[in-house]
């Protein structure tokens, strides 16, 4: 007896059942799939770029405002970065020369390039030599601390001043 | 099946989502966030709050290059407020790092200016650890694949847990600080001053070599043993030398823990080349290094020379004890100026097994403190034997005579265990009491026979046998072994005696009859070293004969003459023996 009920009694509510359930696992399945993709297609746009590199460091500390008196021009080699402060306004200019990278000097007109003579005004901008292109603007903020920092990773305008 | 494919698809995504959370949440951000809203909090006008609004969590960098190898510390990515005056009394992370004068910080006009700028300095060329960690245990050096822990803040889950209380405190900074304030004496680093006048005044120079201080060649060079090690190393390597190498014969030297904690110190900053030299000059300075000890004045006394060298580091002498080598008290009574002289010069050419290390004084040194030793001819008072007995012989053989005296462990061969009645009774009482009146030559054992006159030795030797050996003595059978040798030496029998040497006697006595065969660490008392030209040379041969033939009693040594060894065989290996030993020159004690 037993035998002869069982087809009858699971095959008729679960013709009906089938449908739901095996469209909710598909949803599942999609969900998880879809999920996942999605998940590491964001992270691999994140990681194109490095959060932290090797290599000097393109941002840094650069000390207290009131170490840098207005009037001030002090090129500080190491870092490749011309400090300058006129009244209240502070910028950071590249002392990378755009032609073939040699270190600019500060002279009383601006900057002079010693490897191939190119000359740059006040503000970086071009009045001799074969250099191609002006002296990038760095971008000055201040730390929470105090301290003025320098983020050589971003160019401004030139022409653009931060305010102390 | 799809439910299996829905479940698996599933548990990818859920562990896509944890590492996606790993990877974009990070302790470091949270950390950051906060200092923000507290700096927010404290700012004092618009654009400071502008600023801190324009700001999200990064990872802050230093990179290091002046200091050994390029270093690149992201502490700050945490210890953001580090440079932050405001922040003095917070809970770390976000606490401001000590101002102090003793680190060279100046007070201007209320405000302090760092002598070591961490723009410049870096965290990790002082405090260790992993600079471009982000998380504590990898940072901190928790991790304990990490060499470098943060100095004296992180203990390693393995370290043995007796030493991690004595591991932690600032203190032990002193040993990067060292790297560039080379000075001895400076004065920002008193433990690192303070280890390296133990380490001579404790006699460490005598056995360790650490380049321009030191020439030792018995102990390990400790020139770079602070980058080798860490400090839990080093802490126990000095107060448990054999934790790590059970055959080390480095003495357990009476130090304090603050003694210890000094000596780690100092050798933590033993780094081979340090941040203040080029690697030019440090060139230079190893071929130019010629170790002089300081000039003496002249016709400055042997007595002082004894003090300044620290003699008394292990040796006793009057009041003074080192509790490691034995007694100089009586010396001048003991040995002569001339076997002083050239034990001093090489303490193995008169005593081979000695651990005593060969100082590099000049000659008049030796010769003045030859002569101190010499003359020191007081016996000590007379009193009974027991009262001797735990005066002169307890110092080696032990209270209770059971040859585990204090000094006992640093002497080779051992001294002998007055209760195994087996070896005891077993040798005539007429050779027991040579042994006391005229030492054991090539061997710590003094020829007591100047300070005990002939009826006191006996009266010694009676103590001895009924206090510790106690056992009554019995007669022995007699024993077939001839006076002299009756095989003459001849390169037959020498090599025959070799042959049967190697077979028979090399798993104890070793192929170079030193007494370090595979076997010897398992036997007590150790095999004898053949190649001990004092000690063979005064052997008999009718005494070397008994003892192959007929064993030690009391020792590993079997009576050969059960294992089918002839008297032929046990003559050749006489042969191989005595070839192997020169004939000693100089007398082993003082003349009588």
């Amino acid at each position: 007896m037993p035998v002869a009920q069982r087809p009858r009694m699971t095959a008729a509510p679960s013709e009906q059942e089938d449908m739901p359930r095996r469209r909710l696992l598909s949803w599942f399945t999609s969900v998880g799939l879809f999920g996942s993709a999605v998940l590491s297609a964001f992270s691999n746009f994140v990681f194109i770029k490095p959060r932290a590199t090797y290599g000097q460091p393109a941002r840094f500390a650069i000390g207290k405002p009131e170490e840098f008196p207005p009037g001030t021009r002090i090129s500080l080699d190491a870092r490749r970065v011309c400090i300058v402060r006129e009244g209240g306004k502070m910028a950071a200019i590249s002392t990378t020369c755009t032609h073939l990278g040699c270190i600019v000097g500060v002279s009383d007109t601006g900057f002079a390039c010693p490897c191939h003579g190119s000359r740059f005004d006040q503000d970086g901008n071009i009045t001799g030599g074969p250099a191609p292109k002006p002296l990038p603007w760095y971008k000055v903020s201040l730390k929470p601390n105090g301290d003025l920092e320098v983020d050589k990773g971003v160019e401004v305008m030139p022409g653009t001043y931060y305010n102390v | 099946m799809r439910l299996a494919l829905a479940i698996a698809s599933f548990v990818v995504l859920i562990v896509h989502g944890v590492v996606f959370y790993d990877q974009f949440f990070h302790r470091w951000e949270r950390h950051q966030e906060a200092y923000f809203d507290q700096a927010r909090a404290l700012s004092k006008n618009q654009q400071e709050r502008a600023e801190l609004e324009a700001r999200a969590p990064r990872i802050e960098q230093v990179i290091v290059t002046s200091f050994g190898d390029t270093r690149v510390d992201r502490c700050g990515t945490c210890h953001i407020a580090a440079d932050d005056p405001r922040f003095q009394g917070h809970a770390q992370p976000l606490r401001t790092h000590s101002y102090s004068a003793a680190l060279g910080d100046t007070l201007r006009n209320g405000r302090w200016e760092r002598r070591h700028k961490f723009s410049d300095f870096g965290c990790t060329v002082c405090h260790d650890g992993q600079g471009r960690g982000l998380e504590n245990y990898y940072s901190h050096g928790e991790d304990p694949y990490w060499p470098e822990p943060l100095l004296g803040f992180v203990t390693q889950a393995n370290w043995r847990a007796e030493f991690k209380p004595h591991l932690r405190g600032p203190e032990y900074l002193e040993a990067n600080c060292a790297q560039c304030h080379t000075e001895e004496n400076f004065a920002g680093t008193p433990h690192v001053s303070r280890g390296r006048k133990l380490f001579f005044s404790m006699n460490c120079y005598g056995c360790h070599r650490i380049e321009g201080m030191s020439e030792g060649t018995l102990g390990p060079d400790l020139t770079e043993v602070g980058k080798k090690w860490r400090v839990d190393y080093l802490w126990e390597s000095i107060v448990d030398p054999r934790a790590n190498l059970a055959t080390s014969f480095m003495p357990k030297f009476q130090l304090s823990d603050a003694d210890v904690e000094s000596l780690v110190i100092f050798l933590k900053s033993r780094r081979g080349m340090n941040f203040a030299e080029t690697s030019l000059a440090r060139y230079r300075a190893t071929h130019a290094a010629e170790i002089k000890p300081a000039a003496q004045p002249a016709g400055v006394r042997g007595e002082d020379l004894v003090r300044e060298h620290a003699c008394t580091a292990c040796h006793k002498l009057g009041a003074e004890d080192g509790g490691i080598a034995p007694d100089l008290t009586f010396e001048g009574l003991l040995k002569d100026e001339d076997w002083i002289f050239e034990h001093f010069r090489n303490p193995r050419s008169r005593i081979p097994d000695s651990i005593m290390p060969a100082f590099r004084f000049p000659e008049e040194e030796f010769h003045a403190m030859a002569g101190y030793l010499a003359g020191r001819k007081s016996p000590p008072a007379p009193a009974s034997p027991a009262e001797t007995y735990q005066g002169l012989c307890a110092r080696c053989h032990g209270e209770k005579g059971n040859g585990q005296g204090k000094v006992a462990y640093y002497l080779d061969p051992a001294p002998r265990d007055l209760t195994k009645a087996g070896f005891m009774n077993s040798k005539p009482r007429e050779r027991l009491l040579h042994s006391i009146e005229t030492g054991v030559p090539g061997t710590s054992m003094p020829a007591w026979g100047k300070i005990l006159p002939p009826e006191r030795a006996e009266a010694m030797l009676g103590y001895v046998l009924t206090t510790f050996t106690r056992e009554p003595r019995r007669e022995q059978a007699a024993h077939r072994v001839p006076e002299a040798n009756p095989v003459a030496s001849s390169a037959g029998s020498i090599a025959h005696g070799e042959q049967i040497f190697v077979q028979r006697c090399s798993g104890c006595h070793g192929r170079k009859a030193d007494g370090k065969g595979p076997n010897s660490l398992d036997i007590v008392p150790r095999p004898r070293n053949l190649r001990n030209s004092f000690f063979v040379a005064a052997l008999s041969d009718r005494r070397l004969f008994d003892s192959i033939l007929y064993g030690v009693q009391g020792t590993a040594m079997p009576a050969w003459i059960d294992y089918g060894l002839s008297q032929q065989d046990v003559g050749d290996i006489v042969n191989f023996i005595r070839s192997l030993n020169q004939k000693p020159t100089g007398s082993q004690y003082a003349r009588r």
